[in-house]
């Protein structure tokens, strides 16, 4: 079966002088279509959310009708002429192959103008079409939805895009877009995505002038639209457009230019002022998520700068005295907190990020900072600052005229670039902090005990990312010291049951910290050695530190035990790195503890070789395991066989002071 | 194994009448625990999904491979009910397209005898298993809540004139809970029935007057069961709490949370036609980065009670099933397809809560370190075979023995100082006491560890020195 309409819109050419148009109908008649034309609207838009569930589409059914009704009479004032525009009526078929809406076919060629009689009756037609196109689509009939959509198109095909038509010709672009795209025909539907949007472009460039909406063909002049509501409407069938092509290009996998074109969308939203304050800047907060992600920090930097200026559109939260009055002010008052305090959490993640990858960029081989590449880095930086004054410039950027200079400014607070030296990532932590306040002034613990956390977890990153700049390891110890403060008392106090999880995590991570604390109180210990004696202090110091580094570890892979106690025969997938990680570090802290006693000695070294042998033996019975800890693995097999000769020269030792 | 994924099983229910009406045609075929989807447009376009449980319940109990409420029951409730006496929270989700058969597997036909569902089969086991207890230092107590989540709200079926928003909130020691919902004290079967008859009538007149139906709404019945021990010789009580909730998922075909009519949730790359999803659009594109790349980012939450309730489930010490409502009609395929998709996903559904560790590289090269030294000491002992043949067999004693019969001269001397090359290894080896006097250590070892090994590579190393002077010098 071919398509036919794809034949169709290749006809414009067929040029018929037609001298009459709706001029055959009364006033009276004109005034008849009008009505029932609202009425439809109507029927569609409002009514229908009214319809019960077991009859879910009545509205529609009956606001088709209405628009069969329209289509008739226009038709039948017509008759005799435009005898191959037929076809709505005979219209089962269905489409055996896609037609594709190429570019060369935008409505730019030849064909009636859109103002005269011919194209005129054209896009009427055209319209009531498309509008039961759209309500076929919308009650779940999609193959004769399509069919009257391609009618439209068939409509349309015979005239150029002007003022008079060009919203019609984005429309049916866009509900074919949508239809395809149901139907996994992603690149169909991208088709006729991409010709709407040249098509816009073009007549933007080439004419512009505020063009006339689909409902003005049925409207009678006393309620005809502002210049400026017609511009309002064809810029949101736009907007449309744009929103429709981002979710095209992720389904096709296209993520960079999905995020682009909703950022098009955002930035649409704000120039032409449709959008919600608190739900755009929410969108824009996410938004910047995903271009932190990509280690783009100059747009994540934007959307967050304007996420922040325009949730304050919204206003102040009500006071909680006033939202005690009535639940309408408490909810509201909760809502704007609530996404407020989520901006400042993005906000958090791109300081955490700029940070890190900072830090990913300067550290040697040991995680020190690596001054020659530091030296390097700093001298790119001239380049780097060129470039994002001119990325800067080329970029998308949101904001109207009274918004611009706030986000601008909001912008300046907080580099986008990675800092180099302490001073640079002292101003982003300080930035990153000051969220963090925010943050936890909504998500306090008592009530969200889940985001609390996870914003201290971050605020320890942060302490974790600046401290690597630190050159001062007294200071820098210090800095470790505050992580353990506010990690340590919520991971012990916590409901073991419920947040399992989460107390995993800070049992780790409190474990990381204090075998940091110990490393870095070695090497204070090593540099003193020269001059000064070391005392007993520093050795129960280190001794503590030590404990505590590998009591944590042992917290951690106790909590994967059963309630009696039982040690896993089988280490899920999520743990399964962790935990044989953290055996593999048990087993090196408890080598490292220092004792005068030798039975003490012993006795750790014993602690040391069992957790190796855990490690060497699992990935002996769960041979698939090895793959996650290649390193470990091999270095506890060499410790498995070397740690025996350790032992047994203890042991000959206390035989023989015995 | 504490953070045991979600165990998944889908059930097929069989025609309605409506199905019947229309002369619908089957399109699932079950074999083992593999469900078969087949496109009624494409024949030859079938899928095939694994679950742990698959279950045939489109024919009558006469069909030898029919999967009866009893069968379902003691494959999943029972199993989730032995996890809560161990002290586990449990929680068994359902799922699927209205109508589908959800209410059926979860709550069945009250009143007619081998019809009932896992609810009341669980509740029903419950005090079987407690009269059955002959320990007389255990007590038990059981209390329950009901609730229904709509569109962000939180309502209690339980105490209906409780009309307000209850709020889900943490604590940090009780966890997750929703402020002001009810809790009643249970002693029989009977007692939850009650109670759970009058909530759904609460959740059905309210959908009435609201003008919504319970099919757009999440339904969830909390059993809290504490078992108490008494220690008559210390008089001690220790207690033990598990809640079991099992949640009726809203019809996965009013999954699009704007809540429009006539929006269904298809298979595919369906388009959202609002722009009040774009936040859901954008969400999706920050995900899908969050995953690929371990970075950091936060995505606010767009259904918030909805992922308050899975964190309880799936964030804490807790076993939780899910039964997926499958119809068995051609003309529900894409909705079929789509609920079979969800529970596959299902199966990996954990929270998300990974361990982020730090690079152990400082670790590894300090260890690495440390396993040379030995080696070297060893090789340089002439011990070198030693160490092959000890890795081969396992435990080679003959050889440990030697090492530690070496027994020659303590010498505390210092002159291997002098071997540059070798420095780490020798550094290592200082001669030690025990109990060192730190201050007399040598101070040009450059690396962190130097200090620590000069300290704890100490003992038993005296012997080997002198060997190693003798055959280095």
């Amino acid at each position: 079966m071919a398509y036919k309409d794809a034949d169709c819109r290749k006809t414009p050419k067929k040029k018929k002088k037609k001298k009459t148009n709706m001029a055959s109908l009364s006033s009276d008649e004109w005034r008849a279509i009008c009505d029932k034309f609202t009425n439809a609207q109507n029927l569609t838009d409002v009514e229908s959310r009214n319809d019960p569930e077991n009859d879910l589409f009545r509205s529609k059914y009956k606001a088709r009708e209405l628009l069969r009704e329209i289509y008739c009479s226009l038709k039948s004032f017509e008759a005799g002429e435009g005898d191959e525009d037929g076809g709505a009526e005979s219209s089962e078929q269905r489409a055996a192959e896609p037609p594709v809406d190429g570019q060369r076919e935008d409505g730019f060629g030849e064909g009636f103008s859109g103002d005269s009689p011919a194209g005129l009756r054209a896009a009427k037609l055209g319209a009531v079409e498309y509008y039961l196109g759209v309500n076929h689509v919308d009650t779940e009939e999609l193959s004769a939805g399509q069919e009257h959509l391609m009618n439209c198109m068939k409509q349309l095909g015979r005239c150029r895009v002007t003022s008079e038509n060009v919203s019609l010709f984005i429309h049916v672009r866009n509900q074919l877009g949508i239809l395809w795209a149901g139907r996994d025909e992603t690149e169909t539907a991208q088709g006729f995505l991409e010709t709407a949007e040249s098509i816009y472009q073009r007549y933007m460039k080439e004419d512009g002038s505020p063009p006339t909406d689909m409902t003005e063909y049925f409207t009678s002049e006393e309620k005809l639209p502002t210049h400026q509501e017609r511009t309002k409407r064809f810029e949101l069938a736009y907007t449309h457009t744009m929103y429709y092509l981002a979710q095209v290009y992720q389904n096709l996998g296209e993520t960079e230019r999905a995020a682009t074109y909703c950022h098009t969308t955002l930035q649409r939203q704000l120039q032409l002022n449709q959008f919600s304050p608190m739900e755009w800047a929410l969108n824009a907060a996410t938004l910047s998520q995903y271009y932190i992600t990509k280690g783009r920090y100059m747009e994540g930097r934007h959307c967050l700068s304007a996420a922040t200026v325009i949730s304050g559109l919204a206003g102040e939260a009500p006071s909680e005295a006033v939202a005690q009055e009535s639940e309408t002010e408490s909810d509201r008052r909760e809502q704007l907190r609530q996404k407020r305090a989520e901006i400042a959490r993005c906000w958090i993640k791109y300081c955490l990020n700029v940070l890190q990858d900072s830090k990913k960029l300067l550290e040697d081989n040991i995680g020190e900072l690596d001054t020659d590449r530091q030296e390097e880095l700093k001298r790119a930086r001239r380049q780097e600052e060129e470039d994002e004054e001119k990325g800067r410039k080329s970029a998308l950027l949101f904001g109207s005229e009274d918004t611009f200079d706030s986000i601008a400014s909001l912008e300046e607070k907080v580099c986008c670039l990675s800092p180099l030296d302490f001073t640079e990532a002292r101003g982003v932590f300080l930035v990153g902090q000051n969220y963090v306040k925010q943050a936890k002034e909504y998500f306090q613990m008592d009530g969200y005990v889940t985001d609390h956390i996870e914003i201290l977890q971050d605020h320890s990153a942060l302490f974790r990312g600046l401290a690597f700049f630190e050159e001062d390891l007294e200071r820098r110890c210090k800095m470790h010291k505050r992580r353990v403060d506010m990690l340590e008392p919520i991971c012990n106090d916590l409901n073991a049951q419920y947040y399992l999880l989460i107390r995993r995590q800070l049992m780790f991570e409190l474990a990381e910290i204090y075998n940091e604390m110990m490393d870095l109180k070695l090497t204070l210990a090593n540099r003193q050695a020269d001059t000064q004696s070391l005392d007993n202090h520093t050795i129960k110091k280190f001794n503590s530190l030590c404990s505590a580094s590998a009591k944590y570890f042992q917290m951690f892979l106790d909590s994967l035990c059963s309630p009696e106690g039982k040690v896993p025969e089988h280490l899920e997938e999520e743990v399964l790195r962790p935990a044989l990680v953290a055996r593999f570090r048990v087993a090196r802290l408890h080598s490292r503890l220092i004792s005068p006693l030798l039975s003490a000695q012993l006795d750790n070294l014993n602690k040391s070789l069992e957790n190796y042998k855990y490690v060497a033996e699992y990935c002996e019975t769960h041979p698939e395991a090895a793959a996650a800890v290649e390193t470990e693995l091999e270095l506890s097999k060499e410790m498995v066989g070397l740690l025996p000769l350790k032992i047994n020269r203890l042991k000959a030792k206390m035989a023989t002071n015995n | 194994m504490a953070g045991a994924s979600v165990k998944v099983a889908v059930r097929v229910r069989p025609f309605n009448s409506r199905e019947i009406g229309k002369e619908s045609k089957c399109i699932i075929q079950m074999s083992g625990n593999t469900t078969t989807i087949i496109n009624p447009k494409q024949a030859k376009d079938n899928k095939s999904f694994n679950f742990d449980y698959s279950y045939w319940s489109h024919t009558t109990p006469e069909d030898s491979n029919y999967a009866s409420q009893m069968k379902v029951y003691k494959d999943i409730g029972e199993e989730m009910l032995l996890h809560a006496f161990e002290g586990y929270n449990v929680c068994i989700f359902a799922y699927g397209q209205t109508g589908a058969g959800k209410s059926y597997t979860m709550m069945g036909k009250q009143d007619v005898k081998d019809q009932q569902g896992i609810i009341p089969l669980l509740c029903e086991d419950i005090f079987v298993k407690i009269s059955d207890n002959t320990d007389n230092s255990m007590s038990y107590s059981v209390e329950v809540s009901y609730m229904e989540i709509y569109c962000e709200r939180v309502r209690d079926l339980l105490n209906p004139k409780n009309k307000g928003n209850l709020r889900v909130r943490e604590h940090p020691l009780m966890g997750p809970y929703v402020e002001d919902l009810s809790k009643l004290a249970v002693t029989s079967y009977n007692d939850i029935q009650d109670l759970m008859d009058s909530g759904n009538k609460a959740r059905t007149v309210a959908a009435t007057n609201m003008n919504e139906t319970s099919s757009r709404s999440h339904a969830v019945f909390n059993i809290i069961f504490t078992q108490k021990r008494h220690d008559a010789d210390t008089d001690n009580t220790s207690e033990k709490v598990s809640k079991i909730s099992l949640v009726d998922l809203a019809g996965s075909e009013r999954a699009d949370s704007t809540g429009a009519k006539g929006t269904r949730l298809k298979e595919g790359a369906n388009i959202n036609k609002s722009l009040t999803t774009l936040g859901k659009v954008i969400s999706a594109l920050a995900e899908v980065n969050k995953k690929k790349k371990k970075v950091e980012s936060f995505i606010p939450y767009r259904d918030s009670v909805l992922t308050w309730l899975l964190r309880e489930n799936l964030g804490g010490n807790s076993r939780t099933a899910m039964v997926a409502a499958l119809s068995p009609a051609d003309i529900n395929y894409d909705e079929t397809l789509s609920t079979l998709r969800y529970a596959d996903r299902a199966k990996q559904i954990r929270c998300n809560a990974v361990i982020n560790e730090d690079p152990n590289n400082r670790l590894v090269r300090e260890l690495k370190d440390e396993v040379s030294r030995l080696k070297d000491l060893l090789y340089a002992q002439g011990l070198g075979d030693i160490i092959e043949t000890y890795r081969a067999t396992g435990a080679d004693i003959e050889g440990l023995k030697y090492v530690s019969d070496c027994k020659n001269n303590n010498n505390k001397d210092q002159a291997v100082n002098q071997r540059g090359d070798l420095s780490t290894v020798t550094n290592a080896m200082t001669g030690m006491s025990p109990s060192p006097s730190l201050s007399a250590l040598s101070s040009r070892a450059g690396s962190i560890t130097s200090l620590h090994d000069r300290i704890m590579f100490s003992p038993g190393s005296e012997e080997a020195i002198e060997r190693l002077k003798v055959n280095t010098g």
